[in-house]
């Protein structure tokens, strides 16, 4: 059961924009439908303002998981989406030489009304970070 | 209510100069948070965090007496920092910003928490998870609180001039109204006429008013106006700027006739013309000339030269021995300056499919406007319903073509979209239609086959009542069963049979004969793929243009300064879309009204002690001209920095992630505020060890 304890005392940062993925994790709860309370969300204009080292300092600092949810290609910010997507690979190199899994930083397009997709991507990680655990212990 | 003062010696007013004097209010949002979420456990936990001087909880923060408290503590107990954790910022932040302006503090001093749609809403089964998580989000807040500073607006000025995109009812609605406040406008016009659809309709309802009439009497108060410029074969090709000072370059198609021409004249530079298309006017049903006006009574008057028909063989300038007739003009280019933009783009009709319902395969298988044009006085047929010369007896009207569609039973159009949405307009339009036949032509039965009958609007439901009245026989499928259409192979426009499972007789299979079967069309979203790129507007699921929220913010897109008048937006009938263009022009004469506007200050700001002049910023930014390199001095010495343009930043922050001394930055959103952020989300809470939480 360890894993299961993991899951839910991981802690999972959700970066979400503020013109789609935001909104579409208030749509969550608006339909009142559930996910685990260690999901932490922070509102942000476009997370290609972040750069490598703020990634890799969450995962220091003892953030499990990080869920990038961006606009995808409907990003209002023309270019963002591209620059952000070639930035979460770089990170993830750099993850893998510090030995870490790259699943624990993904990357996901999130409209406003996407319900179905967030749950999808706040489950995952929680699998992710529960079978780690498991595997640890 | 609780209180918990953590430090009493208050006597600082002032921001960020001074020690952060923060005030944390938890709302209760009337249980909505607090049944689930342990509000009081939340605030005694934030109330010991450093810089946190009073720690509240209120049963509605957002209610006049909830900000009134905040309002006191920043009076009383020189708070210089407010959280406030609630509901979603979207419907809340701007209201407590307001109350921190009203007690005299900069409104960027604020930070919101969501409890309720991200925490409470959904963690329903577990309440100590909830408690957590709302703790550490407002945690979080604070961190962030404690590094905020005042920002001020950005102040630009606004141009007086606001282009309206559409001459169709709610583009000129929106001008003639934009123009009695006092507004400069330009109505851009697409094609050659003004007027749109409802120049096609004899009569709307549900007062039954002359279309054509309505649209008379505002055309002549449009052209009558002086502060309004109209423009017809302007196609917008690019625009630039923001809101209050847009450039839009349009595209000015020449006319090809001027206005001099008789109508004798005309009628005779008509008949020359050999080459013939399609009238789009009449939908179809007849042909029109490459020269052309669709109706008499158009607007403009002058005929125009369609120019992806014409050929340009001059048979037309020789009737009139080349007066007034231009065939080798080629379209000019301006720039439009404008403060803001109305987008009245209008609908495309539903295509049927070839073979849905026999349409394509049958001739006598039409749509509701060839019907009403058939109908009209000035249609085809000069009013008489009558098809390839052969009288009618029966008609059958099927609803819901080409909207409601269901995955599984109906297929995706060629972009892959099924138009799941109802148009709503159709239902009343098909049984006015109805109506309309069996007063005037009571020998012709009428069939319905409808799924269900949705006349919503005021007026609507008695058209229907006298439908049935009047003898329209009304027959109910199921979208799983729609109604098939037959005919005899072959034949042209045969005898169709049109078979149903009618669920109004517990599902008895009719099969009703027909002469002319009408489908009824919905709405589509017109194909404007340039303008949406263009302006960057965003698109709903469905296709048309979407307004940021149906009640808290209507008819406004997700770009500042441009609007949505009618059926861009979504289907809506003459009436709706009269009143959204006048919604648009109201929102557009409020935001340009002072002359000059303020913006969100949350764009990119350089510290120039930490800019090394390496320029990485300027070669990450997408954005024109947002970000520059000039000379400057620093410490005696002549040296190049980054300079923002705040005007034309849109805040992305791209230019933050790749400069390695962390020199530029988007206000509000700073990375510093980030991993201050991070580091109290991970922080240890003495409360939740106590609490065990």
């Amino acid at each position: 059961m360890a894993g299961d304890e993991q899951a839910t005392t991981s802690r999972i940062l959700i970066l979400a924009t503020d013109a789609c993925a935001y909104p579409g994790a208030d749509n969550v709860g608006q339909i009142h439908s559930e996910y685990p309370a260690n999901t932490y969300i922070m509102r942000v204009p476009a997370p290609a303002m972040f750069p490598e080292e703020f990634y890799l300092r969450c995962f220091e600092k003892g953030i499990d998981g990080i869920i990038v949810m961006s606009c995808g290609h409907e990003c209002p910010y023309e270019g963002a989406y591209n620059r952000l997507a070639v930035r979460i690979g770089e990170v993830h190199k750099q993850m893998k030489e510090r030995g870490l899994n790259t699943n624990r930083l993904r990357l996901c397009a999130i409209c406003t009304v996407c319900a179905k997709a967030f749950l999808k991507e706040v489950r995952q990680m929680g699998e992710l970070l529960a079978g780690q655990a498991s595997a640890s212990s | 209510m609780s209180q918990t003062d953590t430090q009493s010696s208050a006597q600082q007013q002032s921001p960020e100069s001074e020690q952060p004097r923060i005030g944390v209010y938890v709302c209760h949002c009337g249980g909505n948070i607090s049944d689930v979420v342990d509000v009081e456990e939340v605030v005694r936990a934030v109330a010991g965090l450093p810089g946190v001087v009073v720690a509240r909880r209120d049963m509605s923060m957002c209610s006049d007496p909830g900000q009134q408290l905040i309002v006191d503590d920043i009076r009383n107990s020189k708070l210089n920092r407010v959280v406030v954790g609630a509901c979603s910022p979207s419907l809340h932040e701007l209201t407590f910003r307001g109350a921190l302006s009203r007690a005299g503090l900069n409104p960027y001093l604020y930070e919101h928490v969501n409890l309720r749609e991200q925490v409470s809403w959904c963690s329903k089964s577990d309440p100590r998870g909830a408690t957590e998580k709302a703790i550490r989000l407002v945690g979080v807040a604070v961190a962030k609180a404690r590094l905020l500073h005042s920002l001020d607006p950005i102040r630009v000025d606004a141009k007086q001039h606001v282009l309206v995109i559409g001459g169709g009812i709610s583009g000129l609605r929106a001008a003639r109204d934009l123009a009695r406040c006092g507004l400069a406008v330009t109505l851009l016009e697409r094609s050659p006429f003004l007027g749109g659809r409802i120049a096609q309709l004899s009569h709307v309802y549900p007062s039954r008013d002359d279309a054509r009439g309505l649209l008379r009497r505002i055309l002549d108060e449009v052209m009558a106006d002086p502060n309004i410029t109209v423009r017809t074969g302007a196609e917008v090709v690019s625009s630039s700027g923001y809101v209050g000072n847009f450039q839009l370059q349009v595209r000015l198609h020449p006319r090809g006739v001027n206005g001099d021409l008789t109508s004798e004249q005309l009628q005779a530079v008509i008949e020359a013309c050999p080459e013939a298309v399609q009238s789009e006017f009449d939908h179809g049903l007849v042909k029109r000339k490459a020269i052309y006006r669709p109706y008499p009574d158009s607007s403009p008057s002058a005929a125009a030269i369609d120019w992806t028909t014409c050929t340009r063989c001059g048979k037309c300038a020789e009737v009139v021995d080349g007066e007034s007739i231009t065939l080798d003009a080629e379209p000019e280019e301006i720039t439009l300056d404008a403060g803001a933009v109305v987008m009245a783009t209008g609908f495309d009709l539903y295509q049927p499919r070839s073979g849905e319902y026999g349409h394509g395969e049958f001739s006598n298988v039409i749509t509701l406007p060839q019907l009403v044009r058939l109908m009209d006085e000035t249609g085809p047929t000069g009013g008489q319903l009558q098809w390839n010369d052969r009288p009618i007896k029966n008609v059958c009207l099927i609803h819901c073509v080409g909207s409601r569609q269901m995955p599984g039973i109906h297929e995706p159009g060629p972009d892959g979209r099924l138009n799941e949405y109802c148009s709503r307009v159709c239902c009343t339009a098909t049984l006015q239609t109805a109506l309309e036949i069996r007063e005037r032509f009571p020998e012709i039965n009428v069939f319905e086959f409808y799924q269900d009958i949705r006349t919503y609007g005021r007026g609507h439901e008695e058209i229907y009542e006298d439908a049935c009245r009047r003898g329209v026989t009304f027959l109910r499928y199921r979208a799983e069963e729609p109604p098939t259409v037959s005919g005899a192979e072959g034949e042209a426009a045969p005898s169709l049979a049109v078979r149903v499972k009618d669920t109004l007789t517990f599902g008895e299979e009719l099969e009703i004969p027909a002469d002319l079967v009408v489908l009824s069309v919905g709405m589509v979203p017109r194909d404007i793929a340039g303008l949406v790129e263009t302006l960057k507007l965003p698109c709903s699921a469905d296709g048309f243009l979407q307004e940021v929220h149906p009640k808290l913010r209507p008819v406004e897109s997700a770009v500042e300064g441009v609007f949505l008048a009618g059926t861009c937006q979504a289907p809506m009938d003459m009436t709706e879309g009269c009143a959204a263009a006048s919604a648009t022009a109201a929102k557009a004469a409020a935001l340009l009204g002072r002359g000059h506007l303020e913006l969100d200050p949350f764009v990119a700001r350089v510290d120039l002690d930490r800019c090394q002049g390496e320029g990485k910023c300027v070669d990450e930014c997408e954005h024109r001209r947002a970000i520059t390199m000039v000379e400057t001095e620093v410490d005696g010495e002549r040296v190049t920095r980054a300079e923002v343009n705040p005007a034309l930043c849109n805040g992305c922050g791209m230019c933050a992630a790749v400069c390695p001394h962390r020199a530029i930055q988007v206000e509000g959103w700073r990375l510093d505020q980030y991993d201050s952020m991070i580091d109290a989300l991970v922080a240890d809470y003495p409360a939740l060890e106590h609490a065990n939480v």
